[in-house]
């Protein structure tokens, strides 16, 4: 019945909903998982990598996580392509702002300017919605660290752990249950791929199936974001005795 | 049915509806319920507010009420992202008949333009209509009359002395229609707005968010606490006078039925 | 002869600018306000070309307030002058550019230090302690280099402030009808009362 009102663009349904959103959300709920965890100095942001292959570039593809500007980085689920798209006018407002005011932009305005953008395509004929969510994880001066996530319906909120994509509501329940907000970063990175490890599909986890990336400060006061290097994140895992031997790993592969 | 007249945006079907608009409608009463009230010298805005869930930050939680202008608060029912887009249309539109004028939009010109905005999207192509409904409320500069206008996805605005939009907003509406009189004071104003978003809101004060507007001050949100307060008070009020009327109920049996249909109507709100 | 003056201090920053109204040579006004409020804790001064002043110091203001209500915060100020500069720039390369001269005074609530910016019709901008435009850095800039001092509080400000002023009503042709005085500080803007009928003696 539904058919008819959700074969072009985005328009009411006789019960005032909108399907092409609607769709678009379960677009994103089979696309891997993405978490950010927020604890007092700094925020964590990590994310299961679904294309793995040994022939890949490891430092040069980052498939789910980008830096949006010098205060900001945010995780990707769902079509990656739009997110593309949505990621390079991100980092265009953040410049704008930048040029305008001659400082960085502040998290809640480039998150707004990225939903307002994702209204329109609800909006306006012919178009249909973005199919991605994000997760934002950003510091500045007013409202220091902040995670942010936005849906293709052009909502955003901000949380103090979330999660989108495949599996999230395990993934959500399992941050509620464990979440102290007087974590530290450490903490909190050690939080992430705990519940990356239960919620990913794969059994082992290793560098190639996850990114990892943080937000915090230097001691000097500085903010600084971090994409994880493959050394890094194995290290990570290993302290959390979550990470296969590299041996055993070889060895699964060659018995493939 | 109408097969077609509801698909192509906005369009007239035979039978003379704009189905996009009618539709939109259904999209605002999916929205959380948000009441205006008006008194002697003073509006209230309340909404029913969704609960935070653990993990959500406090410190960001877009709200339902915003101001417009200084003096312009509004309250919208519905699709989220749309009001702020309608928001930001109507900030820009104040500030800029400030520049040209010199004087801050009146109510009654920004509810104006907002309803006109609102209609423009029932009307272009390729576009839906916006998916909210707004109650507005301030002052016009140098008047003490406090106003109240209401629009609509069709772009039809109309002034009230209460109302509610959203979920359940006829209840709410009726309630006011029952409560509401002339001429209030600050305290029953508020206790009034509190009263009839307890219509539709069961969790009591943590889910009520108000917002009150006197001539010539910025705009106050109550704080939870104080909101609190006069869900108690409301309570306190309920319980006397539910008390009130159980010793009534037994000697006089001729008034039996005029009580049982209150004490029906009681539990049912 | 239109005077502006920008003091800063510990936790303030006056403002000052001369209360006439001037067409060549007639005064056509002497409570004149040469000022706006662009937020809570930021006030330009300005002075130039009759009706690009006021023209200019509108339109920003109104931008100012805009992103204000939009964004449910303030501009500090080093933002704020960023955007007038940045206007001003674009406008000095347009058919018909603004010829006017800015001050602006502000309090940035996040650092806690008050700040001031120097601005002028050809959009250069800098911060600095202690700033004047027109005739008045003639006369002034040599006493602020003597007295000024960053740590200095309200009192002194102001008492340095009146050196000023009695030295441009010595040596200024031209009655300028007296200062209007505000004052930025952690509280926001207030207009300070500043009389100034005492006699001041030509050498």
């Amino acid at each position: 019945m539904s058919r008819r009102y959700d074969s072009r663009t985005t328009i009411f349904s006789p019960e005032g909903r909108l399907y092409q959103v609607e769709y678009a959300l379960e677009a994103i709920s089979h696309a891997g998982t993405a978490l950010g965890i927020l604890a007092q100095d700094g925020i964590v942001l990590a994310a299961e990598r679904k294309v793995t292959s040994k022939l890949l570039e490891q430092d040069t593809s980052a498939e789910k996580l980008y830096i949006l500007n010098d205060n900001m980085i945010c995780a990707v689920a769902g079509m990656t392509a739009d997110a593309n798209i949505l990621i390079n006018y991100a980092r265009q407002a953040a410049q704008r702002y930048l040029l305008t005011y001659n400082e960085d932009i502040p998290c809640e305005q480039l998150v707004r300017r990225l939903c307002d953008l994702k209204q329109g395509y609800t909006q306006h004929g012919g178009l249909r919605p973005f199919g991605v969510s994000f997760i934002y994880a950003g510091y500045d001066p007013q409202t220091h660290f902040q995670l942010y996530q936005s849906n293709p319906s052009g909502n955003y909120g901000g949380w103090k752990a979330t999660s989108v994509g495949a599996n999230n509501a395990s993934a959500q329940s399992l941050l509620k249950q464990d979440y102290n907000g007087d974590c530290n970063l450490k903490e909190a990175c050690g939080l992430a791929v705990k519940v990356l490890s239960k919620t990913m599909d794969s059994t082992n986890l290793s560098s190639e199936k996850i990114e990892f990336a943080t937000v915090g400060k230097t001691k000097e006061g500085k903010v600084y974001h971090h994409l994880w290097g493959a050394e890094e994140i194995d290290a990570l895992l290993k302290e959390h005795g979550l990470g296969k031997a590299k041996e055993e790993e070889d060895e699964d592969r060659m018995e493939r | 049915m109408a097969s077609g007249y509801d698909r192509a945006l906005s369009v007239f079907s035979p039978d003379g509806h704009v189905f996009q608009v009618e539709y939109a409608l259904e999209a605002v009463k999916r929205g959380t319920c948000a009441v205006g009230v008006k008194g002697q010298d003073i509006v209230v805005l309340g909404c029913e507010k969704r609960s935070a869930m653990k993990l959500q930050d406090t410190r960001i939680t877009p709200s339902k009420i915003c101001l417009v202008d200084n003096h312009v608060a509004l309250a919208f029912a519905g699709l989220h992202a749309d009001a702020r887009i309608l928001v930001d249309k109507a900030r820009l539109e104040a500030q800029s008949h400030r520049l040209t004028v010199e004087d801050p939009v009146s109510i009654e010109y920004i509810t104006k333009y907002i309803a006109g905005v609102q209609q423009r999207y029932t009307q272009s192509g390729g576009v839906r209509p916006f998916g909210i409904s707004t109650l507005i409320v301030g002052f016009d500069k140098n008047d003490k009359t406090p106003f109240l206008y209401q629009t609509e996805p069709s772009g039809i605005y109309s002034a009230w002395k209460a109302n509610a939009i959203g979920r359940s907003s006829k209840t709410v509406r009726e309630f006011l229609e029952r409560n509401h009189k002339p001429d209030m004071n600050r305290e029953d104003t508020i206790k009034l707005t509190v009263k009839s978003l307890l219509e539709v809101v069961q969790t009591g004060a943590k889910n009520i968010e108000i917002a009150i507007m006197a001539p010539g001050k910025p705009v106050e949100m109550l704080a939870d606490d104080a909101i609190e307060k006069y869900v108690e008070s409301i309570d306190t009020e309920k319980q006397e006078e539910a008390a009130n009327r159980r010793p009534g109920r037994a000697p006089g049996s001729g008034t039996a039925a005029i009580l049982t249909r209150q004490s029906g109507e009681g539990s049912g709100a | 002869m239109e005077v502006l003056l920008g003091i800063t201090g510990k936790d303030f920053t006056i403002m000052a600018s001369s209360k006439a109204a001037m067409r060549g040579a007639t005064i056509l006004k002497a409570t004149d306000d040469k000022t706006r409020e662009l937020n809570k804790q930021t006030l330009m001064a300005f002075s130039g070309e009759a009706g690009d002043t006021v023209q200019f110091a509108e339109y920003i203001q109104a931008n100012i307030q805009l992103y204000s209500m939009r964004n449910d915060t303030h501009l500090g100020p080093p933002a704020v002058a960023s955007f007038v500069r940045g206007e001003l720039a674009r406008s000095l390369r347009s058919r018909r550019p603004y010829t006017v001269n800015l001050l602006l005074g502000g309090f940035d609530s996040i650092t806690e230090k008050p700040s001031l910016y120097w601005i002028d019709y050809l959009a250069s901008c800098v911060p600095l302690p202690y700033a004047a435009h027109g005739y008045a850095q003639y006369y002034c800039l040599s006493i602020l280099d003597k007295h000024h001092h960053p740590d200095i509080d309200l009192e002194t400000g102001m008492k340095i402030l009146r050196m000023c002023t009695d030295e441009l009503r010595r040596r200024l042709p031209v009655d300028f009808k007296g200062i209007a005085v505000k004052i930025i500080t952690r509280d926001g803007i207030r207009e300070e009362e500043y009389t100034d009928d005492h006699v001041v003696r030509s050498a």
